[in-house]
Protein backbone atom coordinates (compact mmCIF):
# COMPACT_ATOMS: atom_id res chain seq x y z
CA UNK A 1 0.00 0.00 0.00
CA UNK A 2 1.25 3.50 -0.87
CA UNK A 3 2.16 5.69 1.69
CA UNK A 4 1.01 9.45 1.29
CA UNK A 5 2.49 10.96 4.36
CA UNK A 6 5.03 10.42 7.16
CA UNK A 7 4.50 11.02 10.83
CA UNK A 8 7.71 11.24 12.32
CA UNK A 9 6.88 10.41 15.95
CA UNK A 10 3.91 9.19 17.39
CA UNK A 11 3.99 12.62 19.91
CA UNK A 12 3.56 14.47 16.50
CA UNK A 13 0.34 16.36 15.91
CA UNK A 14 1.51 17.20 11.99
CA UNK A 15 2.42 14.74 9.35
CA UNK A 16 4.79 15.75 6.06
CA UNK A 17 2.75 14.83 2.68
CA UNK A 18 5.06 12.79 0.34
CA UNK A 19 3.05 14.43 -2.97
CA UNK A 20 0.72 16.97 -3.44
CA UNK A 21 -2.58 16.45 -2.68
CA UNK A 22 -5.90 17.72 -3.17
CA UNK A 23 -9.19 19.19 -0.92
CA UNK A 24 -11.13 15.89 0.46
CA UNK A 25 -8.27 13.07 -0.60
CA UNK A 26 -7.97 10.57 2.31
CA UNK A 27 -4.37 10.26 3.30
CA UNK A 28 -2.63 7.07 4.44
CA UNK A 29 -0.23 8.49 7.05
CA UNK A 30 2.61 6.30 8.14
CA UNK A 31 4.40 6.09 11.32
CA UNK A 32 6.95 3.46 11.50
CA UNK A 33 5.05 0.34 11.21
CA UNK A 34 1.35 1.72 12.07
CA UNK A 35 -0.76 3.69 9.70
CA UNK A 36 -3.97 5.79 9.97
CA UNK A 37 -5.77 7.92 7.80
CA UNK A 38 -6.61 11.71 7.79
CA UNK A 39 -9.14 13.30 5.27
CA UNK A 40 -7.50 16.17 3.81
CA UNK A 41 -9.23 19.71 4.36
CA UNK A 42 -7.49 21.25 1.68
CA UNK A 43 -4.63 21.62 -0.79
CA UNK A 44 -1.63 20.59 0.58
CA UNK A 45 1.87 21.03 -1.49
CA UNK A 46 4.61 18.13 -1.79
CA UNK A 47 6.69 18.06 1.29
CA UNK A 48 4.27 20.44 3.40
CA UNK A 49 2.93 19.25 6.88
CA UNK A 50 -1.34 18.12 7.53
CA UNK A 51 -2.24 18.38 11.00
CA UNK A 52 -3.56 15.23 11.99
CA UNK A 53 -5.45 16.11 15.28
CA UNK A 54 -7.57 19.47 16.29
CA UNK A 55 -4.10 21.57 17.53
CA UNK A 56 -5.20 24.67 20.04
CA UNK A 57 -4.11 28.10 19.70
CA UNK A 58 -0.95 29.12 21.48
CA UNK A 59 0.12 24.96 22.10
CA UNK A 60 2.51 23.19 20.42
CA UNK A 61 2.85 22.22 16.66
CA UNK A 62 5.01 18.74 16.90
CA UNK A 63 7.06 17.44 14.21
CA UNK A 64 10.39 15.19 15.09
CA UNK A 65 8.61 14.49 18.36
CA UNK A 66 9.60 17.88 19.29
CA UNK A 67 7.89 21.35 19.81
CA UNK A 68 8.61 23.39 16.58
CA UNK A 69 6.17 26.35 16.92
CA UNK A 70 2.82 26.98 18.16
CA UNK A 71 -0.36 27.66 16.96
CA UNK A 72 -1.31 30.88 15.63
CA UNK A 73 -5.49 30.23 15.94
CA UNK A 74 -7.60 26.75 15.93
CA UNK A 75 -6.24 23.99 13.88
CA UNK A 76 -8.44 21.50 12.72
CA UNK A 77 -7.44 18.37 11.74
CA UNK A 78 -6.34 17.49 8.41
CA UNK A 79 -5.40 21.53 7.52
CA UNK A 80 -2.37 22.70 5.50
CA UNK A 81 -0.03 23.61 9.07
CA UNK A 82 2.38 26.74 8.15
CA UNK A 83 3.41 30.23 8.52
CA UNK A 84 -0.22 30.68 7.93
CA UNK A 85 -1.52 29.62 10.97
CA UNK A 86 1.70 28.70 12.97
CA UNK A 87 5.02 30.20 14.09
CA UNK A 88 8.49 29.85 15.73
CA UNK A 89 8.38 30.02 19.60
CA UNK A 90 12.12 31.34 19.49
CA UNK A 91 14.01 34.47 18.63
CA UNK A 92 11.00 36.59 19.35
CA UNK A 93 11.52 40.27 19.29
CA UNK A 94 7.83 40.80 19.71
CA UNK A 95 5.00 39.10 21.45
CA UNK B 1 38.74 -5.40 5.44
CA UNK B 2 38.61 -1.95 6.67
CA UNK B 3 37.22 0.56 3.77
CA UNK B 4 39.68 2.51 2.09
CA UNK B 5 40.24 4.85 -0.92
CA UNK B 6 43.50 6.26 -2.94
CA UNK B 7 44.83 9.53 -1.95
CA UNK B 8 47.89 11.69 -2.20
CA UNK B 9 50.01 11.06 1.11
CA UNK B 10 51.28 14.53 2.49
CA UNK B 11 54.67 14.95 4.22
CA UNK B 12 52.67 16.18 7.44
CA UNK B 13 50.71 12.71 7.39
CA UNK B 14 47.55 13.95 6.18
CA UNK B 15 46.07 12.33 3.07
CA UNK B 16 44.42 14.39 0.23
CA UNK B 17 41.59 13.09 -1.97
CA UNK B 18 42.91 16.06 -4.58
CA UNK B 19 46.10 17.51 -5.89
CA UNK B 20 45.71 20.84 -6.32
CA UNK B 21 47.87 23.75 -7.33
CA UNK B 22 46.33 26.39 -5.25
CA UNK B 23 46.73 30.16 -5.72
CA UNK B 24 46.38 31.93 -2.95
CA UNK B 25 45.84 35.70 -2.96
CA UNK B 26 46.19 36.60 0.52
CA UNK B 27 44.18 39.89 0.17
CA UNK B 28 42.16 41.11 -2.42
CA UNK B 29 44.96 43.78 -3.56
CA UNK B 30 46.28 40.93 -5.52
CA UNK B 31 43.48 39.38 -6.50
CA UNK B 32 43.38 40.19 -10.05
CA UNK B 33 46.94 39.05 -9.75
CA UNK B 34 45.99 35.42 -8.56
CA UNK B 35 43.42 34.60 -11.07
CA UNK B 36 45.16 35.82 -13.92
CA UNK B 37 48.35 33.45 -12.48
CA UNK B 38 45.46 30.66 -11.88
CA UNK B 39 44.54 30.71 -15.67
CA UNK B 40 47.73 30.29 -17.25
CA UNK B 41 48.04 27.16 -15.20
CA UNK B 42 46.59 23.89 -15.99
CA UNK B 43 44.19 22.71 -13.60
CA UNK B 44 44.97 25.37 -10.79
CA UNK B 45 42.59 26.09 -8.18
CA UNK B 46 42.49 29.89 -7.33
CA UNK B 47 41.20 31.41 -3.93
CA UNK B 48 41.18 35.38 -3.23
CA UNK B 49 40.94 36.48 0.69
CA UNK B 50 38.86 39.38 0.10
CA UNK B 51 40.39 41.51 3.18
CA UNK B 52 43.81 41.73 4.67
CA UNK B 53 45.33 45.20 6.24
CA UNK B 54 43.39 46.90 8.93
CA UNK B 55 41.55 43.23 10.31
CA UNK B 56 41.98 43.56 13.77
CA UNK B 57 41.48 40.67 17.07
CA UNK B 58 39.11 37.78 16.05
CA UNK B 59 39.24 38.32 11.83
CA UNK B 60 42.84 39.18 12.16
CA UNK B 61 43.34 35.51 13.47
CA UNK B 62 41.14 33.48 11.23
CA UNK B 63 43.26 35.27 8.01
CA UNK B 64 46.11 33.95 9.62
CA UNK B 65 43.90 30.57 10.34
CA UNK B 66 42.85 30.46 6.67
CA UNK B 67 46.10 31.21 5.12
CA UNK B 68 47.70 28.38 6.68
CA UNK B 69 44.73 26.16 6.81
CA UNK B 70 44.08 26.40 2.85
CA UNK B 71 48.13 26.46 1.94
CA UNK B 72 48.74 22.99 3.39
CA UNK B 73 45.04 22.12 3.24
CA UNK B 74 45.50 18.22 2.31
CA UNK B 75 43.92 18.41 -1.01
CA UNK B 76 46.52 21.36 -1.92
CA UNK B 77 49.69 19.57 -3.56
CA UNK B 78 51.29 22.55 -3.27
CA UNK B 79 50.19 25.94 -3.08
CA UNK B 80 51.86 29.60 -5.11
CA UNK B 81 51.02 32.69 -2.49
CA UNK B 82 50.25 36.43 -3.75
CA UNK B 83 50.12 39.19 -1.54
CA UNK B 84 50.43 42.68 -0.48
CA UNK B 85 51.51 43.04 2.70
CA UNK B 86 55.14 41.69 3.69
CA UNK B 87 54.44 41.13 7.43
CA UNK B 88 51.29 38.94 6.92
CA UNK B 89 53.32 37.12 4.22
CA UNK B 90 56.31 36.61 6.65
CA UNK B 91 53.78 34.73 8.74
CA UNK B 92 52.21 32.76 6.12
CA UNK B 93 55.74 31.41 5.33
CA UNK B 94 56.65 30.50 8.97
CA UNK B 95 53.10 28.55 9.57
CA UNK B 96 53.49 26.83 6.32
CA UNK B 97 56.76 25.45 6.23
CA UNK B 98 56.61 22.88 8.67
CA UNK B 99 54.08 21.52 7.38
CA UNK B 100 56.41 20.16 4.32
CA UNK B 101 54.73 21.41 1.65
CA UNK B 102 55.79 22.62 -1.62
CA UNK B 103 55.21 26.05 -1.36
CA UNK B 104 56.60 29.48 -3.51
CA UNK B 105 55.70 33.22 -2.00
CA UNK B 106 56.05 36.41 -3.09
CA UNK B 107 54.74 40.12 -2.18
CA UNK B 108 54.36 43.04 -4.31
CA UNK B 109 57.16 44.67 -1.96
CA UNK B 110 59.58 41.96 -3.83
CA UNK B 111 58.83 42.60 -7.36
CA UNK B 112 59.13 46.50 -7.35
CA UNK B 113 55.58 46.87 -6.45
CA UNK B 114 54.90 45.37 -10.21
CA UNK B 115 51.93 43.16 -10.10
CA UNK B 116 53.09 42.53 -13.82
CA UNK B 117 56.56 41.06 -12.69
CA UNK B 118 55.05 39.58 -9.76
CA UNK B 119 52.45 37.84 -12.10
CA UNK B 120 55.82 36.87 -14.61
CA UNK B 121 57.71 35.35 -11.03
CA UNK B 122 54.50 34.03 -9.41
CA UNK B 123 53.45 32.46 -12.87
CA UNK B 124 57.18 30.85 -13.56
CA UNK B 125 57.57 29.30 -10.01
CA UNK B 126 53.82 28.01 -10.45
CA UNK B 127 54.47 26.11 -13.43
CA UNK B 128 57.57 24.28 -11.58
CA UNK B 129 55.10 23.35 -8.50
CA UNK B 130 52.59 21.81 -11.18
CA UNK B 131 54.65 19.87 -12.42
CA UNK B 132 56.18 18.86 -9.42
CA UNK B 133 53.01 18.00 -7.84
CA UNK B 134 52.19 15.80 -11.40
CA UNK B 135 54.48 13.35 -10.22
CA UNK B 136 52.94 12.45 -7.82
CA UNK B 137 50.76 9.35 -7.04
CA UNK B 138 47.31 8.02 -5.16
CA UNK B 139 48.21 5.43 -2.24
CA UNK B 140 45.55 3.38 -0.69
CA UNK B 141 44.75 5.35 2.69
CA UNK B 142 42.10 3.80 5.40
CA UNK B 143 38.95 6.22 5.83
CA UNK B 144 39.91 7.24 9.10
CA UNK B 145 42.27 9.57 7.13
CA UNK B 146 39.36 11.82 5.85
CA UNK B 147 37.03 14.29 7.54
CA UNK B 148 34.35 15.23 5.83
CA UNK B 149 32.12 18.23 6.43
CA UNK B 150 28.28 17.94 6.39
CA UNK B 151 26.23 20.67 4.73
CA UNK B 152 22.40 21.47 3.76
CA UNK B 153 20.97 24.09 1.81
CA UNK B 154 18.09 25.82 0.31
CA UNK B 155 16.74 22.90 2.34
CA UNK B 156 13.07 21.29 2.56
CA UNK B 157 11.19 18.82 4.60
CA UNK B 158 12.68 16.19 2.17
CA UNK B 159 16.08 16.93 3.50
CA UNK B 160 15.10 16.95 7.14
CA UNK B 161 13.08 13.38 6.05
CA UNK B 162 15.63 11.51 4.24
CA UNK B 163 18.52 13.57 3.30
CA UNK B 164 20.33 14.86 6.44
CA UNK B 165 19.66 11.19 8.12
CA UNK B 166 21.22 9.88 5.13
CA UNK B 167 24.17 11.53 6.41
CA UNK B 168 24.06 11.09 10.05
CA UNK B 169 24.38 7.47 8.68
CA UNK B 170 27.90 8.67 6.65
CA UNK B 171 28.57 10.49 10.01
CA UNK B 172 27.93 7.46 11.79
CA UNK B 173 30.09 5.74 10.29
CA UNK B 174 33.68 7.89 9.41
CA UNK B 175 33.00 8.52 13.41
CA UNK B 176 32.95 4.47 13.55
CA UNK B 177 36.11 4.29 11.41
CA UNK B 178 37.88 6.50 13.27
CA UNK B 179 37.94 9.61 11.09
CA UNK B 180 36.37 13.08 11.50
CA UNK B 181 32.60 14.33 10.93
CA UNK B 182 31.89 18.05 11.54
CA UNK B 183 28.43 20.04 11.18
CA UNK B 184 28.16 24.23 11.47
CA UNK B 185 25.47 26.35 10.82
CA UNK B 186 25.00 26.97 14.27
CA UNK B 187 21.34 29.01 14.34
CA UNK B 188 20.13 25.90 12.55
CA UNK B 189 20.59 24.17 16.07
CA UNK B 190 18.22 26.66 17.35
CA UNK B 191 14.88 24.36 18.61
CA UNK B 192 17.79 21.12 19.04
CA UNK B 193 20.34 22.59 20.51
CA UNK B 194 19.09 20.56 23.63
CA UNK B 195 19.75 17.20 21.58
CA UNK B 196 22.81 18.34 20.24
CA UNK B 197 23.73 18.77 23.81
CA UNK B 198 22.22 15.89 25.46
CA UNK B 199 25.12 14.05 23.03
CA UNK B 200 28.12 16.13 24.06
CA UNK B 201 31.15 14.26 25.23
CA UNK B 202 31.28 16.52 28.54
CA UNK B 203 29.33 18.71 30.22
CA UNK B 204 31.49 21.50 29.11
CA UNK B 205 30.97 21.00 25.65
CA UNK B 206 27.05 20.67 26.15
CA UNK B 207 27.37 24.33 27.42
CA UNK B 208 29.83 25.79 24.69
CA UNK B 209 26.78 24.00 22.52
CA UNK B 210 24.12 25.52 24.23
CA UNK B 211 25.62 28.32 24.72
CA UNK B 212 26.61 29.10 21.15
CA UNK B 213 23.06 28.66 19.84
CA UNK B 214 21.89 30.81 22.37
CA UNK B 215 24.30 33.63 21.47
CA UNK B 216 22.72 33.65 17.59
CA UNK B 217 19.73 33.63 19.09
CA UNK B 218 20.75 36.80 21.03
CA UNK B 219 21.94 38.55 17.72
CA UNK B 220 18.93 37.94 16.03
CA UNK B 221 16.54 39.34 18.84
CA UNK B 222 19.16 42.31 18.92
CA UNK B 223 19.05 42.95 15.70
CA UNK B 224 14.76 43.03 15.78
CA UNK B 225 15.01 40.35 12.84
CA UNK B 226 12.08 38.09 12.35
CA UNK B 227 13.63 34.22 12.09
CA UNK B 228 10.80 33.34 9.71
CA UNK B 229 11.39 34.96 6.34
CA UNK B 230 15.28 35.53 7.35
CA UNK B 231 15.80 31.51 8.45
CA UNK B 232 13.88 29.82 7.51
CA UNK B 233 14.49 32.27 4.28
CA UNK B 234 11.46 32.41 1.68
CA UNK B 235 13.01 29.51 -0.35
CA UNK B 236 12.80 27.20 2.70
CA UNK B 237 9.43 28.69 3.09
CA UNK B 238 7.77 28.07 0.12
CA UNK B 239 8.93 24.52 0.22
CA UNK B 240 7.24 23.26 3.08
CA UNK B 241 9.40 24.49 6.23
CA UNK B 242 7.17 26.81 8.61
CA UNK B 243 9.86 28.07 11.61
CA UNK B 244 13.58 27.49 12.52
CA UNK B 245 12.82 24.52 15.30
CA UNK B 246 11.63 22.80 11.92
CA UNK B 247 14.58 23.48 9.76
CA UNK B 248 17.22 22.55 12.64
CA UNK B 249 15.32 19.41 13.92
CA UNK B 250 16.11 18.50 10.07
CA UNK B 251 19.62 20.13 10.04
CA UNK B 252 21.08 18.32 12.62
CA UNK B 253 19.62 14.70 11.44
CA UNK B 254 23.19 15.13 9.61
CA UNK B 255 24.90 14.70 12.46
CA UNK B 256 24.03 11.30 13.09
CA UNK B 257 24.13 9.50 16.76
CA UNK B 258 27.31 9.18 17.98
CA UNK B 259 29.01 11.68 21.34
CA UNK B 260 29.80 15.23 20.05
CA UNK B 261 33.78 15.53 20.84
CA UNK B 262 33.41 19.46 21.18
CA UNK B 263 32.87 22.85 19.57
CA UNK B 264 35.67 24.39 17.50
CA UNK B 265 35.70 27.61 16.13
CA UNK B 266 35.40 29.02 12.50
CA UNK B 267 37.89 27.31 10.59
CA UNK B 268 39.52 25.80 13.31
CA UNK B 269 41.09 22.06 12.91
CA UNK B 270 39.00 19.92 15.29
CA UNK B 271 41.90 18.58 17.41
CA UNK B 272 41.50 14.83 17.29
CA UNK B 273 38.97 12.18 15.43
CA UNK B 274 35.61 11.71 16.04
CA UNK B 275 31.93 14.08 15.77
CA UNK B 276 32.56 17.28 15.63
CA UNK B 277 30.91 20.65 15.55
CA UNK B 278 31.54 24.33 14.39
CA UNK B 279 30.57 27.45 15.75
CA UNK B 280 29.87 28.88 12.15
CA UNK B 281 27.40 31.22 9.84
CA UNK B 282 24.79 29.00 8.19
CA UNK B 283 25.14 30.75 4.75
CA UNK B 284 26.50 28.01 2.86
CA UNK B 285 29.38 29.25 0.84
CA UNK B 286 30.88 30.57 4.71
CA UNK B 287 30.01 27.26 6.23
CA UNK B 288 32.04 25.06 3.28
CA UNK B 289 35.07 27.34 3.24
CA UNK B 290 35.14 27.09 7.78
CA UNK B 291 34.81 23.16 7.12
CA UNK B 292 37.69 23.50 4.37
CA UNK B 293 40.10 25.85 6.49
CA UNK B 294 39.55 23.02 9.43
CA UNK B 295 40.94 20.95 6.88
CA UNK B 296 37.84 19.00 5.89
CA UNK B 297 38.71 16.89 2.44
CA UNK B 298 35.70 16.37 1.75
CA UNK B 299 31.78 17.55 1.64
CA UNK B 300 28.48 16.17 1.51
CA UNK B 301 26.23 19.08 0.55
CA UNK B 302 22.24 17.88 1.06
CA UNK B 303 19.54 19.88 -0.65
CA UNK B 304 15.94 20.09 -1.21
CA UNK B 305 14.95 22.72 -3.95
CA UNK B 306 18.91 23.05 -5.78
CA UNK B 307 21.85 24.57 -4.71
CA UNK B 308 24.67 25.13 -6.83
CA UNK B 309 27.33 25.65 -4.52
CA UNK B 310 30.36 23.57 -3.61
CA UNK B 311 33.48 24.19 -2.37
CA UNK B 312 36.63 24.92 -4.90
CA UNK B 313 38.88 23.10 -3.09
CA UNK B 314 37.20 20.09 -1.45
CA UNK B 315 34.32 17.67 -3.56
CA UNK B 316 31.17 18.39 -2.80
CA UNK B 317 29.38 15.31 -3.25
CA UNK B 318 25.43 16.84 -3.64
CA UNK B 319 22.39 15.03 -2.78
CA UNK B 320 18.62 15.27 -2.55
CA UNK B 321 15.67 13.13 -1.24
CA UNK B 322 13.43 15.72 -3.34
CA UNK B 323 11.58 13.61 -5.93
CA UNK B 324 10.72 16.49 -8.20
CA UNK B 325 14.69 18.13 -7.71
CA UNK B 326 16.69 14.45 -8.40
CA UNK B 327 14.57 14.19 -11.34
CA UNK B 328 15.41 18.48 -12.70
CA UNK B 329 19.12 18.19 -11.46
CA UNK B 330 20.15 15.01 -13.04
CA UNK B 331 23.34 17.10 -14.02
CA UNK B 332 24.02 18.51 -10.96
CA UNK B 333 23.65 16.16 -8.37
CA UNK B 334 25.58 13.72 -7.73
CA UNK B 335 23.29 11.34 -5.59
CA UNK B 336 19.89 10.73 -5.95
CA UNK B 337 18.45 9.92 -2.47
CA UNK B 338 14.61 9.99 -3.92
CA UNK B 339 14.10 6.55 -4.31
CA UNK B 340 14.59 6.75 -0.07
CA UNK B 341 12.12 9.36 -0.36
CA UNK B 342 9.41 7.14 -2.32
CA UNK B 343 10.11 4.17 0.31
CA UNK B 344 11.72 2.49 -2.60
CA UNK B 345 14.59 1.74 -1.20
CA UNK B 346 15.53 1.64 3.08
CA UNK B 347 17.39 4.51 4.33
CA UNK B 348 20.29 2.00 5.30
CA UNK B 349 20.38 0.40 1.40
CA UNK B 350 20.99 4.26 0.54
CA UNK B 351 23.32 4.83 3.39
CA UNK B 352 25.84 1.97 1.78
CA UNK B 353 25.17 3.66 -2.04
CA UNK B 354 26.54 6.67 -0.69
CA UNK B 355 29.34 5.14 1.07
CA UNK B 356 30.25 3.74 -2.08
CA UNK B 357 29.97 6.78 -3.61
CA UNK B 358 32.14 8.57 -1.04
CA UNK B 359 35.02 6.18 -1.54
CA UNK B 360 34.75 6.70 -5.51
CA UNK B 361 34.98 10.51 -4.93
CA UNK B 362 37.30 10.40 -2.93
CA UNK B 363 39.95 8.13 -4.98
CA UNK B 364 39.37 10.68 -8.02
CA UNK B 365 35.88 10.22 -9.40
CA UNK B 366 35.06 13.85 -10.41
CA UNK B 367 31.76 15.84 -9.02
CA UNK B 368 29.32 17.57 -10.79
CA UNK B 369 30.17 20.87 -9.21
CA UNK B 370 34.03 20.25 -10.04
CA UNK B 371 33.15 19.26 -13.79
CA UNK B 372 31.00 22.58 -13.97
CA UNK B 373 33.47 24.41 -12.26
CA UNK B 374 30.78 25.54 -9.82
CA UNK B 375 33.55 25.52 -6.89
CA UNK B 376 34.51 28.83 -5.10
CA UNK B 377 36.04 29.98 -1.13
CA UNK B 378 34.07 32.25 1.23
CA UNK B 379 35.73 32.93 3.96
CA UNK B 380 33.55 34.81 6.95
CA UNK B 381 34.36 38.01 8.39
CA UNK B 382 33.16 39.30 11.81
CA UNK B 383 33.51 42.28 13.36
CA UNK B 384 34.87 45.48 12.20
CA UNK B 385 38.42 46.30 10.59
CA UNK B 386 40.76 49.43 10.73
Amino acid sequence: MTTDAIRLSPDDNVATVLRAVGAGESLRVRCADAVTEVRAQEAIPLCHKVSLSPIDPGTAVVKYGQKIGEALEPIAAGRHVHVHNMRSARARTAP
Amino acid sequence: MAAEFLGYRREDGQVGVRNHLLVLSTGGLTGQTARRIGAMLAGAIVVVLPHSSGLIGRDLELQRRAIAGLATHPNVGAAVLVGDNPVVMAQARADIAPSGRPFASFTLDECGHDALTLTDRALREGAKLARQISRQRREAAPVAALGIGLECGRSDPSSGLIANPLLGLVADWLVDAGGRAIIGETLEWLGAEHLLASRARSPEVAAAISGAVLERERIAIAAGLDLTGSNPGPTNIAAGLSSIEEKSLGNIAKSGSRPIEGLVQYGEAPPGPGLWTMDASAYAPKSLTGFVVAGAQMLLFTTGVGNPYVSALSPTIKLSANPVTAAAFRDQLDFDASPAFRGDDTLEATGAALRERILAVASGEATWGEILKEGDEVLSRFGPAL
